[in-house]
């Protein structure tokens, strides 16, 4: 989908900005002083905006340092800035706990909706079964799962997961996590295995080896940069999925990092600088983790755009 | 690769898959289905009662309330968005100092979870301790209800949403202007085109397919609104600021009339399914069979 077109203007980025200037045609020498004030006027635009966009995050990382009576009173004020916040929200709110729950449900969940993704998209590009027919309903049948929005899903899987007698605990969201993978991951796999060439597998094949060896030795570490891309939007997706945790898990001790942020109001009521804390704390790694892996985030979630 | 192609090895690659995907996402839409012709609430049992719970929505004063909230957020964010966060795509093609690090920045609140997006804008809006009232005060406005008043919440939750989204669709955007030949632009300048010109008469019709992806995804992801409605305002007061989707977790979970929940979820579910596929015909690389 959208995945190579970003991945492509990424890369393109990266060349020119080392390089020469801008992608664009550069102004004309003649019209180079012409362009002075409004090249002026265009970053000021683009920093402002930016500006615009940044300011709620500055915001709540400045009330995080607030007593709470001070945000009712005069929040702008930088008299009085406090640790106590933080003190206070690392005594009371389980951060371990909250990040240990949502990164067991992530890699859990994350690896087996890539795996079961691979075998599949394995079977619907390279093996040849009986009837071509089949090969392509199931195709369909697994992609059209992208058309819809996962709210349909959240009653009948409460009533699955009670019948299976897995409600509230971590599976009651794998499962869930994984079938809602499939037709994404799938869309992906696929489509980078038709146009990966099967010359290597079959001289693989010529050697002697199994299908396993194939697929594990051969396939999987050409496909790395889809994978990670996969990886990533799964991922980003566990850690902010909202709806279907807060219906699945009702011990407070499995929360994710999303229920636990649903609760903060309830939880801190009137005490708005530690709900900031509290917020910041979650905010920040979430924010340093994208500083560092920016160009695959980016590309992960735009290629998530199609996702239904 | 016939070769590996032993049906009980073909069966074993399939399966997994096949069949989380078909317990897990297929058979709960049957069911949902199913049970939203059913009077099925509380712990009473399910009686068969055909399309009653969707005659029932259209004189329901909260379903007409939610899709009516949920129009205009979709009317104010999509026709805010498409040519705002293209405007900003063109800006950001310009000379900027440090124009990476700014994208960066922009595409930001696309990653932060959207129940964090909802409480952090609580602290912009609520009318007691929310950032905006603080900056209109001194300026002698009394305090406006940004949020829990009856009238002013779908409009601040289209803004929260521009918010959210803007720079996700301004990357799609400038994607999408890094891979315009270069000649045609070079062409139409040389040509004496002015930049609206060429903006009006090249860029734009060359950027159409782009411009009708990002409109379509803008307008799924409006109708999967839900966690700021949650954190915001919790789709009061009355029902007041409930967008579909709130409303059928509400009616669900909260009142427990799953019969009608689920006739609101397929009613969520179709208009899901027709906006994707016309997004997957639209972007003709997402060949579906």
């Amino acid at each position: 989908m959208s995945a190579p077109v970003v991945e492509n203007a990424m890369t393109r980025r990266g060349r020119t900005m080392s390089g020469s200037p801008t992608p664009t045609p550069a102004p004309k020498a003649t019209a180079g002083r012409r362009m002075r004030r409004p090249a002026i006027l265009i970053s000021a635009a683009a920093y402002l905006i930016t500006f615009l966009v940044v300011l709620p995050i500055l915001w709540i990382t400045l009330l995080s340092f607030q007593q709470s009576d001070t945000i009712l009173s005069d929040p702008f004020s930088l008299d009085s800035l406090i640790l106590d916040n933080y003190r206070n929200v690392l005594e009371t709110l389980p951060l371990v706990q909250m990040y240990a729950n949502t990164i067991i449900i992530a890699l859990v969940s994350v690896t087996i909706g890539t795996a079961v993704s691979f075998m599949v998209s394995f079977a619907l590009t390279r093996m040849v079964f009986r009837r071509r027919g089949t090969q392509s309903f199931l195709r369909f049948y697994l992609l059209s799962g992208l058309a819809v929005p996962v709210y349909v899903l959240l009653f009948p899987v409460y009533r699955l997961d009670l019948a299976l007698g897995i409600y509230g605990t971590y599976l009651a969201v794998i499962i869930p996590y994984v079938a809602v993978s499939i037709p994404f991951n799938t869309l992906l796999l696929t489509g980078f295995l038709r146009d990966f060439p099967s010359e290597l597998e079959e001289a693989a094949i010529m050697d002697g080896a199994g299908l396993f060896r194939i697929c594990w030795s051969v396939v999987l570490p050409a496909m790395r940069p889809i994978l990670a891309t996969i990886v990533i939007f799964n991922v980003v997706y566990v850690f902010n999925e909202f709806p279907f945790v807060s219906i699945l898990i009702n011990d407070p001790d499995l929360a994710t990092v999303s229920l636990a942020v649903s609760r903060f109001q309830g939880q801190y009521t009137v005490d708005y600088g530690g709900m900031m804390a509290a917020a910041t704390l979650v905010l920040l790694p979430q924010l340093a983790i994208y500083a560092v892996f920016q160009r695959h985030v980016i590309a992960g979630l735009t290629a998530g755009a199609v996702k239904g | 690769m016939v070769w590996v192609s032993s049906p009980w090895k073909i069966a074993l690659m399939v399966f997994p898959a096949f069949i989380l995907f078909t317990a897990f996402f297929v058979y709960p839409i049957v069911y949902a289905g199913g049970y939203s012709l059913t009077d099925a609430a509380g712990f009473s049992g399910a009686d068969f009662i055909g399309l009653d719970n969707y005659l029932a929505l259209v004189d329901d004063p909260f379903f007409r309330r939610s899709v009516s909230n949920t129009l205009l957020i979709l009317v104010l964010s999509v026709t805010f968005l498409v040519p705002a966060s293209f405007g900003l795509a063109l800006l950001m093609q310009q000379r900027v100092r440090a124009a990476g690090a700014l994208r960066a920045l922009l595409f930001g609140p696309a990653i932060v979870a959207p129940i964090l997006v909802g409480l952090v804008w609580v602290f912009i809006l609520d009318p007691r301790v929310g950032l905006l009232n603080h900056l209109v005060e001194p300026l002698g406005i009394p305090p406006v209800q940004w949020i829990g008043g009856d009238s002013l919440t779908p409009y601040s939750i289209a803004v929260v949403f521009i918010w959210a989204s803007v720079g996700f669709a301004m990357t799609i955007f400038y994607a999408g202007l890094q891979l315009l030949p270069r000649e045609v632009m070079e062409a139409s300048s040389l040509d004496g085109a002015s930049r609206w010109q060429q903006l009006r008469f090249v860029t734009v019709p060359m950027m159409r397919e782009t411009i009708g992806i990002v409109s379509l995804l803008l307008i799924t992801n409006v109708f999967k609104i839900f966690e700021l409605v949650y954190m915001l305002t919790g789709g009061g007061p009355v029902h007041s600021s409930e967008t579909l989707v709130s409303y059928m977790y509400f009616v669900t979970f909260t009142d427990q009339r799953y019969g009608s929940g689920m006739a609101i979820a397929m009613v969520v579910f179709v208009i899901g399914a027709i906006t994707s596929l016309a997004y997957l015909a639209l972007s003709r690389r997402g060949r579906l069979a």
